[in-house]
């Protein structure tokens, strides 16, 4: 190893929001409201390389983008630039930086200004920067993204090019300037398919003939490998697994990664691919508490270990607990399936259990549960929250480390606490315990 | 045989514009059975929607049904007037699921009083009826029953989505007509609509008539695909014929281009190119540009589906060369790969 700094590092980066106030918060006076975009992110760019960071749309990818680029305040933690940290950047530092580091968004229909030739597309950035010798560059850049031959783009508008032939431009005008990375939002998912494998190949060329490096950022992992050596997973504002991609489509480790790869859809009719079993959405990211992110949704949610429950009875009583805490149990719907003539905690407690669960608990598991259950139907809602946390804590409801291995992958889960090899699948499936 | 729940034949849509006549489906026949999911495919602009438009008689004002019939359970629909479309067909027969859902609902009214307003217009239900009905689908499509009194706002962008499947669903209709219902969410939410989907195809022997860019949904969701290049229908049959025995060089062209997680280094394929500015007459393959076995013969005249010669009796393909092109393929990707192989290692040499 030499002593050489890596290109770009982002350490523990947190970026939040203050949540605009709707009227009722207002007239309440509640104070607003923290949405935690980007949460203790940790990212390592080498000169030369390609990662990806692929998450569901509001995981907080964009946002991350756009604080490297320095378009939000950080909240904590730094990004350091070629070691020098961006909070320390003076203003040749900044135009430096600004110089290298270039973006390619998403919809090369609306990044494109429409009265601009290509010609004048590209010309503008080496214009600010000052630089000579622009007409060829303009003509190399435009060989290079194989816009061949370039007399016939140089004087056409975007609404002359075909949406492939846009987003070349907008790559052109992302190496123009020749930086050292390039930070690439979701570049063709605007694209037909036709286009799009032509499109990554030829980003991948380039990164590899120019020296540049990127991030990638998109939630396809099915077209990551095309691009990208490593893949970074992001769930609600955190990194849970990272490692190289072939390894990570082929064996993810964490939860969620399994269940992204899973859902992926195979192109071959022969396949039986097993639907998701994830239900709902995630959650948003607004005033979390500690504790893994994927908890509420995850199929491999870890029981305590001093009470003998299955996997799928617990599944059952965290997911409803988390109802609970957002008061969204449908207690009314409920209600009317019984007979309301004499409101009986006992007869509300057993129709609710009735409706969300279909485990049986016996012993002191399904007692605990009754006790909750009768106070929320007293109304009690924070007891019954408080009765079902104090029973069935779960080790996830704490922050899980990241471990890593000597390969580099990285896992941010309970199951691999120890070692990122060491899962132990599959979880204890007793009887109940009485 | 049971009666097909639809069938088109011969059918061509055009658009009115300033630049005159535009042709976005010509010459279209295709049949979807009871229970079936059918799923058309083609990149953008290549008259999926308006394939599908003109099935419930939505097209834009400047758009016509030029030529050709719909039937409907055997009922000519083609030249259904809205106040017939509407009394007959929508909602109740045919539900329609569009492309942007999500700004599909009514943001001042909940969801349950736009199920009642389209309930009450289409049906003889009463409202307590009609919203026992959308409470049922709401928990088909993994809802909570309680939420069908919530206003669309309150929804997030994936429960919206299945709102609007839901309210697709209520009256029951024979057919769904989705168009890129799942373009914009993710795959985990992809998958979970198309879980609902298949629960209700198991309960309802609903068909669906799903439009999507996208192959590898059709392949693993439908038991039909129809591809289409610039108006035209390129192959159609059982996604079991059509992924093992391809005729037509788009079809087989573009199923290539896809990725597949299976084999993150597998060559994608390009196809060259764009499709044609669409006139008045397609009066010839409109893949001809784009084809690399295209021959003059293609120019002169607008190939016909013709029937593929395999175990699927729908399966047709419409290509002067079907028989000899995706040989030429195979033969030509397995040299090609052996090519780019040596040329790699000449110019190591260099
Ligand atoms: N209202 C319209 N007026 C004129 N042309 C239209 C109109 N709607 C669609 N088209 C054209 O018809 C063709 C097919 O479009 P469409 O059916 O929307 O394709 P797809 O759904 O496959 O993307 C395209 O060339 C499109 O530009
Ligand atoms: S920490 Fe717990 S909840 Fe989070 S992914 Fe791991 S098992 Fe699931
Ligand atoms: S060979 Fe001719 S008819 Fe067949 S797809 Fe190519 S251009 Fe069309
Ligand atoms: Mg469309």
């Amino acid at each position: 190893m030499t002593g050489k700094p890596p290109l770009l590092e982002i350490r523990n980066l947190r970026k939040y929001f203050e949540q605009n106030s709707n009227i009722v918060d207002m007239l309440l006076r509640r104070e607003p409201n923290q949405v935690q975009a980007v949460d203790d992110v940790s990212l390592t760019l080498e000169e030369n390389e390609s990662i990806a960071v692929i998450g569901e749309s509001g995981c907080g990818k964009t946002t991350l983008l756009l604080t490297l680029i320095g378009l939000h305040d950080i909240t904590d933690g730094e990004i350091v630039y070629k070691g020098k940290s961006i909070s320390e950047f003076d203003k040749p530092d900044w135009k430096r930086y600004r110089r290298n580091v270039q973006v390619v968004f998403q919809d090369p229909f609306n990044s494109l200004d429409p009265k601009m030739t290509i010609e004048e597309t590209l010309q503008e950035p080496l214009k600010i920067h000052g630089i000579k010798n622009r007409e060829k560059r303009v003509r190399d850049v435009l060989e290079h993204v194989e816009l061949n031959p370039p007399e016939k783009y140089l004087h056409k508008k975007p609404r002359n090019l075909s949406g492939g032939e846009k987003q070349r431009v907008s790559i052109a005008r992302g190496l123009i300037l020749e930086p050292d990375i390039i930070l690439a939002d979701e570049p063709v998912s605007m694209l037909d398919v036709s286009t799009q494998a032509a499109v990554l190949k030829k980003m991948k060329e380039l990164i590899e003939d120019f020296g540049v490096s990127m991030i990638y950022i998109s939630h396809d992992l099915s077209t990551v490998s095309y691009i990208s050596d490593t893949v970074n997973v992001m769930y609600l504002g955190r990194i849970v697994e990272t490692a190289p991609t072939e390894q990570i489509l082929a064996d993810p480790k964490h939860p969620y990664t399994e269940e992204l790869v899973s859902a992926v859809p195979i192109p071959d009719p022969s396949h039986d691919r097993q639907r998701t079993q994830m239900s709902g959405a995630p959650r948003d990211p607004v005033n979390l508490d500690e504790g893994c992110r994927f908890r509420d949704r995850c199929p491999a949610v870890i029981p305590p270990d001093d009470i003998e429950i299955s996997q799928e009875a617990y599944r059952e009583i965290i997911e409803f607990r988390e109802l609970l805490q957002r008061d969204e149990v449908a207690f009314e719907r409920v209600m009317n399936t019984i007979d309301k003539s004499y409101p009986d905690d006992r007869k509300m407690a057993k129709a609710i259990r009735e409706d969300y669960f279909t485990h049986d608990l016996t012993g002191e598991n399904g007692a605990v549960l009754n006790e909750a259950l009768i106070a929320f139907a007293n109304e009690k809602q924070d007891v019954a929250v408080k009765r079902l946390q104090e029973r069935f804590k779960s080790i996830c409801e704490t922050t899980p480390p990241t471990v890593e291995d000597e390969n580099g992958w990285c896992v941010a889960c309970h199951h691999y606490d120890q070692n990122v090899a060491d899962l132990q699948v599959e979880q204890p499936k007793t009887a109940q315990s009485d | 045989m049971t009666e097909p729940l639809l069938e088109a034949e011969d059918l061509t849509v055009q658009y009115e514009t300033d630049g005159g006549m535009v042709t976005a489906v010509s010459d279209a026949s295709f049949v979807i059975n009871e229970g079936e999911f059918f799923g058309l495919a083609g990149e953008s602009g290549c008259g999926k929607s308006t394939t599908a438009k003109s099935i419930i008689g939505g097209l834009d004002p400047n758009g016509q049904i030029s030529s050709g019939t719909i039937r409907y359970r055997g009922k000519e629909i083609q030249d259904y007037t809205e106040k017939q479309f509407n009394e007959e067909l929508r909602w109740k027969e045919i539900a329609w699921i569009p492309q942007s859902a999500m700004n599909s609902l009514d943001p001042l009214q909940t969801v349950s009083e736009q199920a009642v307003e389209i309930g009450t217009v289409h049906t003889e239900m009463s409202e307590t009826e009609l919203r026992e009905q959308l409470k049922e689908m709401f928990s088909i499509v993994g809802l909570q029953e309680s939420r069908i009194n919530d206003y669309p706002h309150q929804f997030s962008g994936g429960m919206q989505q299945r709102a609007v499947i839901a309210l697709a669903l209520f009256l029951e209709p024979s057919l769904i007509i989705a168009d890129e219902p799942t373009t914009a969410l993710d795959v985990i939410m992809q998958d979970q609509i198309f879980k609902h989907l298949d629960e209700i195809k198991e309960k309802l022997n609903t068909s669906l008539l799903l439009i999507t860019h996208d192959i590898s949904v059709i392949f693993e969701s439908c038991e039909t695909v129809a591809i289409m290049h610039a108006s035209q229908l390129a192959e159609y049959g059982s996604v079991d014929a059509v992924y093992a025995n391809p005729r037509h060089p788009y079809a087989f062209m573009f199923k290539e281009a896809f990725p597949d997680v299976r084999e993150p280094d597998r060559d994608l394929e390009v196809i060259e190119g764009y499709p044609p500015q669409l006139g008045d007459e397609i009066g010839f393959c409109s893949f001809v540009d784009r084809c690399p076995w295209a021959t003059e013969e293609c120019r002169e005249a607008a190939p016909e589906l013709e029937p593929v010669d395999d175990d699927d009796p729908r399966h047709v393909a419409g290509c002067f060369r079907k028989d000899e092109a995706y040989e030429m393929y195979q033969s030509n990707r397995l040299s090609s790969q052996s090519g780019d192989s040596t040329t790699a290692i000449t110019s190591e040499d260099d």
